[in-house]
């Protein structure tokens, strides 16, 4: 079985990530080439004098930079958190938006916006993310012992709650364009993104992503169960909630900023496994550098492909990650 | 069930030179000392003291539900027990750092499996854990006790192949040669040979046979009789979570303790090849 060597496929997606970010800001109603983007954003890191004009640049550097950055850091981050929760609770079908954590941390968001304190937003969003697994893993868990198919079914009943309770809080408080602020909390949308948005979803991944990547060794150690993890030197319960508390965090700060994107975290680390095998070393940091080039074409396509309107991108990712979520579901069926 | 009251008396009815130490920390070996385990409010082991004379290759057998696995998880501290102690060769295991523990005394589990689709040397080499920090990349050193190991189980020629394509038998190999990467003094294993046809159940009983003369001491649950008699120099027999006996296979496996026991009528008998006992069983 030849797999692809994971430092050249990650030296391809590296590159393709940088490729995919310049294209992306290139494509829109206004007309941009490759080489302005370029010498826009360095105008602006103080390396030579932009050539657009204040218009179009304004159009890179406050609209379509900002944007697609945010969609590769939260990309990466849902990956990143897909690729860890499949790992730790040895459930394929494990993903923070089918175990009810997006939809938790769109909650904790939206209530916190509503009353005005969007300082908290992403602090709101962790909790929203934190609550919603507890409670996940508890209905699971009061269903009899934790299996694939459980978890699932709880994180549905998890999200279904926290998702009603989101679109109810909108629908009482905000008044006028309130089913398009609905819609992208519950589907997703990255068209508010701005500079707070990169940083925050950019801090998400430099301070709680990263230091994740490196648990790979770890995660390895939780493929024969928790018994054979132990034997192995592994402290097993705090690996376990310490990691499912960084992927609730990593989420919260993604979804508080894009609201609930579904799929990426579920379908993208089991396509790099494809590639590389399981090895959860080299499954982490590809995962993410995916998940971080998925999203920024999936962006892409959800500002331009119906333009001038925009769709959320949730829509893209499920019309995308819905069939393969399928495929995968019965794959599982036939081979218990 | 006919179960007379002296086999649920301390000390046990059979006793040998390596049982019932005074001083776990002298001893050398796998000493447990008042083990006491209870789940969720159930006694499963009850204040028991259990030796292994280290080098040796023992048996822990007894029927389902005597608290075979229990006790295996808490000796090697996959389980810590509620009350007790355990030693290997002096050393304090439950008290000792969990990586310095693993790479003392490795555990196999019953019938271990993954939904992973990992490679045969990918399972080898988590046994390396214990040896290697999160993020340095696999030393020289460590590819070579990996690769003994397979060598050492024979399945270096299923380096690539995935787990889960193995047969029952090959699977219980590359996990026998995962315990060995860990490089342990003390390997403990939950039925090894659970499942397996009898061709693998020899050969699994062979391999421990092969280590106990490398210096490693070797315990494993058996529910084979007979298997435990070929090969095993001490058995310890559990029932319903107490010892009821330990000691050298010869003194402990007689069918009145197995009549005992198991509840059935066991009949010794010996193979003509090897000379070793045979148990054949009828129905009370």
């Amino acid at each position: 079985m030849a797999k692809v060597s994971p430092v050249a496929l990650g030296a391809a997606l590296a590159i393709a990530l940088l490729v995919s970010i310049t294209i992306a800001v290139t494509i829109g109603p206004a007309d941009i080439r490759f080489d302005e983007v370029w010498r826009s954003i360095g105008s602006h890191l103080g390396i030579g004098v932009s050539p657009l004009t204040e218009l179009r640049d304004g159009i890179v550097w406050q609209l379509r930079l900002p944007r697609v950055l945010t969609a590769g850091a939260v990309g990466a981050g849902l990956a990143l958190s897909g690729a860890v929760m499949q790992a730790i609770t040895r459930n394929p079908l494990a993903d923070p938006y089918l175990l009810g954590l997006s939809s938790g941390a769109a909650l904790g968001a939206v209530s916190v916006l509503l009353l005005g304190a969007a300082v908290l937003l992403p602090l709101a969003a962790f909790v929203g993310a934190l609550l919603a697994l507890t409670l996940t893993l508890l209905l699971a868990g009061s269903l009899g012992a934790i299996t694939p198919s459980r978890t699932v079914l709880a994180g549905i009943a998890v999200s279904a709650l926290a998702s009603a309770i989101t679109s109810f809080v909108i629908f009482w408080s905000v008044t006028g364009d309130s089913y398009r602020e609905v819609l992208s909390w519950l589907l997703g949308s990255l068209s508010g993104a701005r500079w707070p948005a990169v940083a925050i979803t950019m801090a998400a991944i430099i301070v709680v992503g990263v230091p994740v990547m490196l648990t790979g060794r770890l995660l390895d150690s939780f493929a024969f169960g928790d018994v054979q993890a132990a034997s192995l030197g592994v402290n097993v319960s705090a690996t376990r909630w310490g990691l499912l508390a960084a992927t609730a965090l990593v989420t919260g700060a993604m979804v508080s900023v894009s609201g609930s994107i579904g799929f990426v975290g579920l379908i993208l680390p089991h396509a790099v496994r494809l590639l590389v095998g399981p090895g959860h070393r080299a499954l982490l940091p590809l995962s993410a550098l995916l998940g971080a080039v998925f999203l920024v074409w999936a962006d892409t396509l959800a500002r331009t492909i119906f333009d001038p309107r925009e769709i959320p991108v949730g829509i893209v990712t499920a019309m995308i990650g819905a069939p393969i979520f399928a495929f995968l579901l019965t794959r599982r069926k036939s081979s218990t | 069930m006919i179960r007379p009251e002296d086999h649920n008396e301390r000390p046990p009815t059979v006793n040998t030179e390596s049982y019932g130490p005074s001083s776990a920390s002298e001893s050398s070996g796998l000493v447990g000392e008042r083990i006491t385990i209870t789940a969720d409010g159930t006694l499963l082991i009850d204040n028991i003291d259990c030796t292994v004379a280290r080098g040796s290759l023992s048996a822990l057998v007894g029927p389902n539900g005597a608290g075979k696995s229990t006790l295996l998880r808490a000796l090697t501290a996959v389980k810590l027990p509620a009350s007790g102690t355990v030693h290997f060769d002096g050393e304090d295991l439950l008290g000792m750092p969990r990586r310095q523990r693993a790479r003392l005394a490795a555990f196999v589990e019953q019938d271990a499996a993954t939904d992973s689709a990992l490679t045969v040397e990918m399972v080898v080499k988590l046994g390396r854990l214990p040896h290697q920090s999160l993020w340095e990349a696999d030393s020289p050193e460590s590819a070579a006790v990996v690769t003994a190991s397979l060598d050492t189980v024979e399945m270096g020629a299923f380096r690539e192949r995935e787990f889960q394509s193995l047969s029952g038998g090959e699977k219980q190999r590359v996990m026998l040669a995962r315990a060995l990467a860990q490089q342990p003094q003390l390997l403990t294993l939950d039925e090894p040979t659970n499942h397996l046809d009898i061709a693998a159940q020899l050969s699994v009983l062979e391999l421990l046979d092969h280590l106990r003369t490398t210096g490693v001491t070797v315990l494993a649950a058996l529910h084979d009789l007979s298997l435990a008699a070929s090969y095993c120099d001490h058995i310890i027999v559990l029932s319903h979570g107490r010892v009821v006996a330990a000691g050298t296979t010869e003194a402990v496996l007689t069918e009145a303790l197995i009549a005992d026991v198991y509840g059935v009528r066991a009949s010794i008998l010996r193979n003509p090849v090897t000379g070793k006992p045979v148990i054949g069983f009828s129905p009370v």
